[in-house]
Parts: structure tokens; C-alpha cells; sequence
């Protein structure tokens, strides 16, 4: 079993090095990245029609999706339509509802709030697995009720193949082909991984330059002062 | 500003006793000061926020919900992780220069001492995170703990309480704000010790005002310079994605911050827990007796103790890096053979 694991492991990384070749590049990725408000919007529908069936977001309010550029009336608008487990529709200050809790083929379907921040190179991940699902390359014996996914680590996944092309319809209009959704449900879940991303790397940029500058005066000075005083 | 030396002698704490031409590496143990006030500043903030019960909840409430949360998260996270470079560095440097020796025995004794407080904090504050690893690390240190015999097993009984459980976090939240204290003792009490043993300068003293202070204030500036791009840009630098993952995620191998990743696998020399808490005490001494173990009698270092220095400190980086165990193993026992057979016969030869 472990042999076969393995295998499936090295199948997988070649494999998911060919796919890497086709990731979209991301706004939210590299220093100076921002989450993309629009893409986030889109990966909002995508998780709430496709990943909310199964994947909580617990750490999130829906109040919190301002940060995605909704504004008040919109969030109220969605929380209302959210019936909770008491029958009364969801406020904004309530936390995103969770599925029922269920199992599938033994695997219980992670919590996404941190999902990005939890795997390395999460954003790109997150869309390589969504578009990893392909049929059990010739030799790979299938564990029963798991699926073949190249980026997964073990190749074997008990989560099914979901993302496909109009499985949500886009309120921007956007074609909603397979490689579009995967895309911004990794935009949208970096966001809820890291919500602060943005404002990070504007504070990076802004104290940077203050810093720097300081740092070049502060250096002046010091030369001055220890040439007057040497 | 010239001062005379007897100035220096009426107001000890203003008058700097280094010659001007003063090296940059001397405001290290400033930059550390600055990044452990820092530490205390925003641990006292994220204590407030904190919920031991509810760890991992706690922090993804402090940078989700709390205003500025997430700064002060990042405040504490890489000023920890600078703090240890700072003090590695030190440390470094004493052993580069054999700065260890004579008069800075004491000295060194206290920077070995800080390095032990701030490593035992450091663990709790990857503990309290509530992560996958912290989680495990805590399970395994208190198992370890509580099967010493006499006395340390009723200090580890005291400080845990038990085998790791709900409130064993709310126990260690103690301990990590009790020991943050330490160090600010530690390091005005290094400080201290490093002046005394300086020999008293020649000729004219210079003033701290404006000369040193001018010095200090570009070295900090330049910290704050580099904080800041690491918090900004790469947060979690050092930290595994593991560290993200709940507590009640099982991983295979614990993935430890990179200031106590060595630590770590050092600890691993001696298989048992018990045994890593040995090695871990062993190390320690190893360079709490670091000035008995050179023989140099006051000569200057030479070649080849500067070179087996450097090969230490790639041993070390190298310890941090290894996930083999077999690698592990040589670049832990290289740290001992280092200290306790290297430099005793190195330093001996090199005073004749």
C-alpha cells in the first residue's frame, strides 16, 4: 500500500509539474499582490453553489465579505437568504452555516477558512487540485470511493471531481468554463485565508519607503557625526 | 561633545567606554533589547485577546475580528523570529572572537542563559498557537516530562499539571508571560556584565550624545526597515504551512518554527522523549562551560578555530534544514564533537 501511495506520489508531482505550466497567474500572489475584488465576487458563487454543500468556512461572517467589495444591502440581501438550522434567515453577524456534517468515503471535508494559508503555495494549489481530476493513469489501483488527482498529494482523493464548466453563472457575465471557476474560488479562499492581504502589503509598501528613508538619513547623520567627532 | 574619562566615571550609563570607529555588530544587543520590548509590548496586547481553551479559535479571532489584530499578531511573530536572529548572531560573534573568555565569562554565561529563556518561551508560543504541530510538541514534551523521577518530575507535574489536555494551555500561558520577563532582566544584566569586563579605554572617552546614539538610531532604523518588509511580505517566513492547521490535525512529523528547528533535531540524538529532553539539557551545559573548555590562555583565535567556528555555525544551519534523520544524527553529533573534543585540543595547540 505504501508502494502504491508513493508511486502515486511521484506520478503525481511529475504530473503536477506539467500542470504547473498552465496555472493562471493570481493578483493575490507575490509581494506586491491584492485580492482581486471581482475574481473574490465570482469565487463567492462558485463555493456558495458548488463547495457550500460540503465545505464549512466557519472562521467567516458574512459581514466580513466586505472586504470582497460587497456592500451592506448586498450582504444583508445574502445572509437573508440563508435559512439557519433554527428556521429564522441569517444576519449579517452571523458565521457563514455549515453543511450537515457527513463523510465522504471516510474523509471528512476540511473546513476552508485557512485552507490557502495551510498548504504550501496554497493559491496555485487550490486551483491545480480543482483542475487536477483525470482518470487513474494505467496501474494505479484505485482505494474504493476515491478519486485520481494529480495535484493531491498520494494522487487518491475522497473528494469527488465537482468544478465543471456552468456549474454557477456569473452575475459580471464572465464565462464560467471549469479553469474560470477554479480560478477565482482560489482568488475568493486566499481572501478568506488571509483577508488582510491587501492592506498588508499597502502598509508594506508605504512604512517600507518611510523606513528606508530613515534608514539613508539616519546613516547620513552618522557619518556626519563621527567624521566631526573622529 | 569630547568628554574626559572621569565624566564617564560620575555617569556610567551615558558615557559609551568604546573608542569612536565603533563596529555595527556592537548595537546587536540593542536591536535585541528594542525587539524584546516589542515582543512584551504586543504580547501584552495578544494576552488580552488570548483564550487558551480555544487556541487556534483564539488566534484566527485575533487576526480575523480584533481591530489591528492581525498587525499585532505580525508584530509579535516576526519580532520573535528577528529576536532569535539577533541572538544567534551574538552568540555567533562571541564565538568567532572568543569573546567567552576571561572577564566576558560572565557575559557569556548570561547571553547562554538567555538563549535557554528565550528558546523555552519561544516552544510555549508555538505551543499556545494551538497548530497541528504545537499540539503534537506539547502532547510529546509533557509525556516526557512527567515520567522524570524526584525532583524535575514534581517541577514538570507543577508546570503541566498532567498529561496535555484542555486546560494544560491556560497552565503554559503562565509560564510563557512569566518567562517574556526574563529576558529584559537577562539583557540589562549582560550589558552590564560586557561593560565592567571591557578594559577601561585609553585616552579620551566619547560622549554616548550625539556620537553612539547616532549609531543606535541608524542601526534601529535599519531594523525597522527590515521588520517591516518581513511582516509585510512574508509573514509566516520560517514557519511551515503546518503551523496553520488545527490542533486536531495528527501530522506525521512536527514542523517546527526555524528558531527552534535545530533545537529540535538535536533533540532527537537520544530516541525517547526522555532522551531529547537529556540532549536538549546537554547541549546547554555544553555552552553554559564553553570558557573551561578553551585552553587558549588569553591567545588571540586562529585559523583553525575560526575555521571549525564557521563549520559550526553551517552545522547548525545545516541541523535546521536536515529532515533526514541519518543527517540529523551526523550534524548533531558534529555539535558536540565541536565543543566537547575540537575545541579543547584546538584551542590548547593554538596557545602554544
Amino acid at each position: 500500500m505504501r508502494v502504491l501511495l508513493m508511486s502515486g506520489l511521484a506520478l503525481g508531482l511529475l504530473a503536477g509539474g506539467a500542470a504547473q505550466a498552465q496555472t493562471p497567474s493570481f493578483p493575490s500572489s507575490g509581494a506586491f499582490g491584492h485580492i482581486d475584488d471581482e475574481a473574490a465576487q465570482r469565487g463567492l458563487a462558485v463555493y456558495q453553489g458548488v463547495c457550500a454543500s460540503c465545505h464549512s468556512l466557519n472562521q467567516l461572517h458574512y459581514r466580513d465579505l466586505a472586504g470582497i467589495g460587497l456592500d451592506t444591502a448586498q450582504i444583508a440581501g445574502l445572509a437573508n437568504a440563508v435559512k439557519l438550522a433554527t428556521g429564522q434567515p441569517a444576519t449579517p453577524d452571523d458565521v457563514f452555516k455549515a453543511p450537515a456534517a457527513m463523510s465522504m468515503g471516510g474523509a471528512v471535508p476540511p473546513d476552508l477558512s485557512s485552507i490557502v494559508a495551510q498548504r504550501r503555495d496554497g493559491t496555485r494549489y487550490i486551483y491545480r487540485f480543482l483542475t487536477g481530476f483525470a482518470p487513474a493513469p494505467a496501474g494505479v489501483t484505485m482505494l474504493p470511493g476515491h478519486y485520481y488527482n494529480r495535484a493531491y498529494p498520494g494522487g487518491q482523493v475522497a473528494m469527488p471531481p465537482v468544478l465543471r464548466d456552468n456549474a454557477v453563472t456569473y452575475a459580471d457575465g464572465t464565462k464560467a468554463t471549469q479553469a474560470q471557476e477554479a480560478a477565482d474560488v482560489a482568488e475568493f479562499l486566499t481572501w478568506a485565508s488571509d483577508p488582510n492581504l491587501t492592506a498588508r502589503h499597502v502598509l508594506g509598501i508605504r512604512a517600507g519607503i518611510f523606513f528606508a528613508f530613515l534608514t539613508l538619513v539616519a546613516l547620513a547623520t552618522k557619518r556626519r557625526i563621527w567624521k566631526q567627532e573622529g | 561633545m569630547q568628554s574626559e574619562a572621569k565624566q564617564g566615571v560620575a555617569c556610567p550609563y551615558l558615557i559609551k567606554d568604546r573608542a569612536p570607529g565603533g563596529a555595527w555588530h556592537a548595537t546587536l544587543p540593542t536591536l535585541l533589547g528594542a525587539l524584546l520590548a516589542l515582543l512584551l509590548a504586543s504580547g501584552a496586547v495578544l494576552a488580552v485577546y488570548y483564550n487558551p481553551r480555544d487556541a487556534y479559535g483564539a488566534v484566527q479571532m485575533i487576526n480575523r475580528e480584533v481591530n489591528g489584530g492581525w498587525l499585532v499578531l505580525g508584530y509579535h511573530n516576526t519580532g520573535a523570529s528577528l529576536a532569535f536572529l539577533a541572538l544567534y548572531a551574538q552568540l555567533f560573534r562571541l564565538l568567532l572572537t572568543r569573546g567567552y573568555r576571561g572577564p566576558a565569562r560572565f557575559a557569556w554565561m548570561l547571553w547562554v542563559k538567555l538563549l535557554a529563556v528565550l528558546l523555552l518561551s519561544g516552544w510555549l508560543g508555538f505551543v499556545l498557537q494551538g497548530g497541528a504541530g504545537g499540539a503534537l510538541s506539547l502532547t510529546h514534551a509533557s509525556d516526557a516530562a512527567l515520567t522524570l523521577p524526584g525532583f524535575p518530575g514534581a517541577v514538570a507535574l507543577w508546570i503541566f499539571g498532567g498529561p496535555s489536555g484542555p486546560g494544560t494551555l491556560a497552565r503554559l500561558l503562565v509560564f510563557h508571560v512569566l518567562l517574556a520577563a526574563c529576558p529584559v532582566w537577562v539583557i540589562c544584566w549582560a550589558r552590564c556584565a560586557a561593560r565592567r569586563a571591557r578594559p577601561a579605554p585609553e585616552g579620551r572617552a566619547v560622549a554616548f550624545w550625539p556620537v553612539y546614539a547616532s549609531q543606535y538610531f541608524a542601526a534601529l532604523a535599519a531594523l525597522a526597515l527590515f521588520f517591516t518588509l518581513l511582516l509585510a511580505f512574508a509573514p509566516h517566513w520560517g514557519q511551515s504551512a503546518q503551523a496553520m492547521l488545527p490542533g486536531d490535525v495528527l501530522p506525521m512529523v512536527i514542523s517546527y518554527p526555524w528558531y527552534l528547528q535545530p533545537v529540535a533535531h538535536l533533540a532527537g540524538l537520544i530516541p525517547g522523549d526522555g532522551g531529547a529532553i537529556l540532549v536538549v539539557i546537554l547541549a546547554a551545559a555544553t555552552l553554559y562551560a564553553l570558557p573551561w573548555l578553551d585552553r587558549s590562555n588569553g591567545a588571540p583565535p586562529g585559523r583553525l578555530y575560526r575555521g571549525l567556528t564557521l563549520l559550526l555555525g553551517l552545522d547548525v544551519l545545516a541541523l535546521g534544514w536536515a529532515s533526514a534523520p541519518v543527517l540529523q544524527i551526523i550534524f548533531g553529533i558534529w555539535f558536540f564533537i565541536h565543543f566537547l573534543v575540537l575545541t579543547p585540543l584546538v584551542t590548547a595547540a593554538e596557545a602554544k
